[in-house]
């Protein structure tokens, strides 16, 4: 709720002071959470993303211009890079902070507890722990096909033609993978239509409804301001 | 949604997160990233392989964070062209393969222009904002850079992607093809 309240913000905030105070408080508020981990994350994934931003729009930007130092930039153009660097930084902040503290197991006990369908929550838990199996069987594949004598390296169409035999054999088992999984969601009763009792689902507190509600009405105000102006 | 395509799915996302790792492997300027929304629309139909596109970019927000998550909509045009070349036997042969992924191709390059331009300036992956500069230091306006970037890049990705999926599929016995609903049609078995 509060990852989409920030996402809804970021877009409807006027650039650049808006997202930018934005990012300033998302930062602020992860790092009092003790959650400033998140913060360097999100950092570390939008750097190539503001190196392009400050590029294209600030230095190839079009309209005044602006000293900087040795640089001229366009005014404009810095204004569009600050306010969309912001925006990505508060979103990308807000999804980090969400990653740290994601339970899967207490997803899928608060999805029970509240009576929403089991196949949704499933196939988002279920993906995201079939993910690190995915991935070393993927590392497994580029080392046993490189041991029979696959070339990685050459030109482009050399590297292309080398797609082939890295991918066939991952969506090949990824294909064989489904029947166990079958067996293991039928010996489950997946389809018992019955609803599941949680052992242990995550509490909502009067504090957590009161961040949704802070969330909420900011959105709306934002959205209010936005339409009014 | 049957048990089968329930078990179906989180493979096809993984492989959709993960298969960009043997392509980084490999320095190629592909994405792969729909392979498994691609695999999974001609094995099971559309509305899976939307559910499988969407679910990818869910956990890839999650992963990576929610500001990539617009181009949603470019996993649904895709799980849409796969499943219609997929009811057209797009599948059979390579090049029937590469058509269908050069359309594809094509009307998604199109719209991720669109949503690149519009939501996010012309900045989204590092590889096509590259492509985006240097066209943009030729002189090209911001919106024919992005345009011809996207374009471009995703004409090549998705013809990849479907001649990778088509050699699967025709690869496949009979025996697992029969599992899923639409995939004898795709390969025109």
């Amino acid at each position: 709720m509060l990852l989409l309240g920030v996402a809804l913000l970021a877009m409807l905030l006027p650039g650049p002071e808006g997202p930018l105070a934005l990012y300033a408080a998302t930062g602020a508020a992860l790092t009092a959470a003790g959650r400033a981990r998140a913060v360097l994350r999100g950092a570390v994934v939008c750097l190539p993303l503001w190196l392009f931003l400050f590029l294209l729009h600030a230095v190839l930007g079009e309209g005044p211009r602006l000293a900087l130092g040795p640089l001229s930039l366009s005014a404009d153009g810095v204004d569009v890079a600050l306010a969309q660097a912001g925006r990505l930084g508060a979103i990308v902040s807000a999804s980090m902070g969400v990653l740290e503290t994601f339970a899967p197991s207490r997803f899928l006990d608060a999805v029970a507890e509240r009576g929403w369908r089991f196949h949704g929550a499933y196939l988002f838990v279920a993906t995201l722990q079939a993910l690190p199996r995915f991935r070393d069987r993927a590392a497994a594949i580029v080392e046993g096909q490189r041991s029979r004598g696959l070339r990685l390296g050459g030109g482009m169409v050399a590297r292309a033609r080398a797609v082939v035999p890295l991918a066939l054999p991952l969506m090949l088992g990824a294909l064989v993978d489904v029947e166990d999984r079958v067996i293991a969601l039928e010996t489950r009763a997946v389809h018992a239509g019955t609803r599941r009792t949680p052992l242990d689902p995550p509490p909502v507190r009067r504090r957590d409804r009161a961040w949704w509600a802070a969330a909420a009405t900011a959105v709306v105000l934002a959205l209010t301001w936005r339409l009014w102006r | 949604m049957p048990t089968r395509l329930l078990a179906l799915l989180p493979s096809a996302v993984a492989v959709n997160l993960v298969i960009g790792g043997i392509v980084a492997v490999l320095g190629l300027p592909l994405y792969l990233d729909a392979i498994g929304t691609i695999l999974v629309s001609a094995l099971a139909g559309i509305w899976v392989g939307m559910l499988a596109g969407v679910l990818g970019q869910l956990l890839f927000g999650l992963l990576y964070g929610y500001q990539w998550l617009p181009f949603a909509a470019i996993q649904l045009i895709i799980a849409a062209m796969a499943a219609w070349a997929a009811g057209r036997g797009g599948f059979a042969t390579l090049p029937r393969s590469v058509a269908w992924g050069l359309a594809t191709g094509l009307v998604g390059g199109l719209a991720s222009a669109a949503i690149s331009y519009q939501v996010f300036e012309g900045v989204t992956a590092t590889g096509v904002t590259a492509v985006v500069t240097l066209l943009r230091q030729l002189g090209f306006s911001l919106a024919a850079a992005v345009s011809a970037a996207s374009v471009a890049l995703d004409l090549v990705d998705k013809a990849v992607a479907f001649a990778i999926v088509g050699v699967l599929l025709r690869s496949l016995p009979h025996r697992m093809l029969s599992r899923f609903p639409a995939a004898h049609r795709a390969v025109a078995r």
